[in-house]
């Protein structure tokens, strides 16, 4: 090594680091593939390519959503039909929950209770919601808890399969661990597997909440008077297709708030995803 | 529920023999007793049996003929009074620090307060002392083997089995963590089974150092040791380790190590 190289200036450890942006790439693209669609959808309505009947201007759409809002459609206010669809999804998410996750839990745990009830979620897992309603409308007839059930069971495979993977990707040191120090069977899955299902389980939600939000529709076809799914339908009989797309954005809406809501709780709840 | 102390508790393995089906076995007519207060090393070749043999100790493993004993008693799974020390060291991400250290008294039923408090102790104990609500995924891999110390005596158990718990480490963090679990040990007057590949330190630690040769895993050779415990009197552990003594002793267990090869 000559003495220029030892006295030379020196190499830079690292590349300048960049200036921070004000906006990050990712919801920078969204926003703009959000203003691109409804930049072509409002120039395809302007020229007429579409007719109205088919396809009515973005304007048109916030005018019946506005209206909806104030005046309301379909026998009741925007914010009741929300109101409505909301307590379905979510009341299906805690009754799917209090027994999907008990049952991933059995299958995850126990050989007997693979056996019985693993057959019984893949039977389930891909029924389309139309395909089991008349069936339930029969069981059941056509109350609140006959749609709720409708909700229920679309969103019993993901929560199911993703708490019985969660349980099983427990590592096997921690669960040796646990066990060396006298926990029970119980306590391994209570402090052990569970809350390293957690992430798994979060995940299964997620998914769950889409297909909640997917059968909502097929739920509301039972004899509703309210709900986001009924005003689609109610608005479609008549054509009124403005409110068609209104109702659409708006359970579109809804489940994109709901799914930054467990996003959020993702990054509180299980911060050491990841990380271990 | 923390583990009855007795003094004098022995752990034996008397005539064990396992195999799996008709295959030959892994182990065959291994005796192993560790008093509490000692400090055995077991070291061998890969394939020897070695974690088989921590295996059974913990009662992770049932032997096919012989026995598993503590203090005369049939050892019939894992129990609090024998604490087990993985290489990968099962610690929860969920829980912060102290209550990892906590969880063998949560698992025995044992109040959050007197919980904590025995935590932090330990956690000081192992130089850590204002760690304990930091999470675990924070810590280093030389904090993490410290925590999983910390946790396998908050049990205060009779017996630490340890399998390569200093595996994953550099050699610096090595050679600290060699003082604080013969200080640990010293303290608890646990009696100690470590598995390692490394010679030297199993002599440094150990009160007796244990071979075991493979197909089938048996016991060869034995070595007494009394490195670890000049150490805690004091003495430089670089000036104990260039003793022609330690290096004698190295090489008799390099020679057992090998003695099947070279036949």
């Amino acid at each position: 090594m000559t003495d220029s190289a030892i006295d030379g200036p020196a190499m830079p450890l690292s590349p300048k680091p960049r200036p921070p942006r004000s906006i990050p790439v990712g919801p920078a693209l969204a926003l703009a593939t959000m203003a691109a669609v409804l930049l072509v959808w409002s120039i395809a309505s302007a020229r007429g390519w579409v007719s109205p009947v088919f396809l009515p201007s973005p304007l048109r759409v916030a005018q019946a959503i506005h209206r909806a809002a104030t005046e309301g459609y379909a026998n009741a206010l925007l914010w009741q039909h929300v109101a409505a669809s909301l307590w379905r999804v979510l009341a299906a998410l805690v009754a799917t929950m209090a027994v999907g996750i008990p049952v991933g839990v059995l299958i995850a745990t126990s050989r007997v209770g693979r056996g019985i009830l693993d057959p019984l979620v893949e039977f389930v897992r891909p029924l389309p919601p139309l395909a089991y309603l008349p069936l339930i409308i029969i069981w059941c007839g056509i109350g609140e808890p006959s749609k709720i059930l409708v909700i229920g069971i679309a969103m019993l495979a993901p929560i199911v399969i993703s708490t019985a993977a969660g349980l099983r990707a427990a590592g096997e040191s921690q669960i040796r661990a646990a066990r060396a120090f006298g926990a029970t069977r119980w306590q391994v899955v209570r402090y052990v597997l569970l809350p390293a299902a957690l992430p798994s389980i979060l995940t299964g939600i997620r998914i769950a909440l889409g297909a909640g939000w997917t059968t909502l529709v097929a739920a509301e076809l039972v004899a509703a008077t309210r709900g986001l799914g009924y005003m689609i339908q109610f608005a479609a009989q008549f054509l009124v297709t403005d409110m068609v797309i209104a109702g659409i954005l708006v359970i579109s809406a809804l489940a994109t708030i709901s799914e930054i809501g467990l996003r959020l709780i993702e990054r509180r709840f299980v911060p050491w995803i990841g990380k271990n | 529920m923390t583990a009855p102390q007795r003094p004098d508790a022995v752990l034996s393995l008397g005539d064990v023999t396992l195999r799996y089906g008709a295959a030959a076995p892994v182990l065959a007519g291994v005796s192993l007793a560790i008093r509490r207060g000692e400090f055995v090393s077991l070291i061998g070749r890969s394939g020897s049996g070695k974690t088989t043999v921590l295996n059974l100790a913990a009662g992770f493993l049932g032997p096919s003929s012989g026995q598993v004993l503590i203090d005369g008693r049939s050892v019939r799974g894992p129990g609090p009074e024998r604490a087990v020390i993985f290489q990968d060291d099962g610690l929860l991400p969920w829980l912060n620090v102290a209550a990892n250290v906590a969880l063998p008294l949560k698992l025995a039923g044992i109040g959050a307060e007197a919980r904590r408090r025995v935590a932090l102790d330990l956690l000081g104990s192992v130089g850590l002392a204002d760690q304990g609500d930091k999470p675990i995924w924070q810590m280093s891999g030389g904090q993490r083997q410290r925590i999983g110390l910390a946790r396998a005596l908050a049990a205060r158990p009779e017996f630490l089995l340890m399998d390569e718990p200093l595996g994953a480490l550099d050699a610096m963090t090595r050679e600290r963590m060699h003082g604080l679990i013969l200080k640990l040990w010293r303290d608890s007057h646990a009696g100690a089974l470590l598995i390692t590949h490394s010679i030297e330190e199993a002599l440094f630690l150990s009160t007796r150092v244990v071979v075991l040769t493979p197909s089938p895993g048996r016991i060869t050779h034995e070595e007494k040791t009394l490195w670890g415990r000049r150490f805690l009197a004091g003495e430089d552990p670089r000036a104990l380790r260039s003793e022609p003594e330690f290096i004698a002793a190295r090489e008799r267990l390099v020679d057992a190590i090998h003695a099947r090869e070279a036949a």
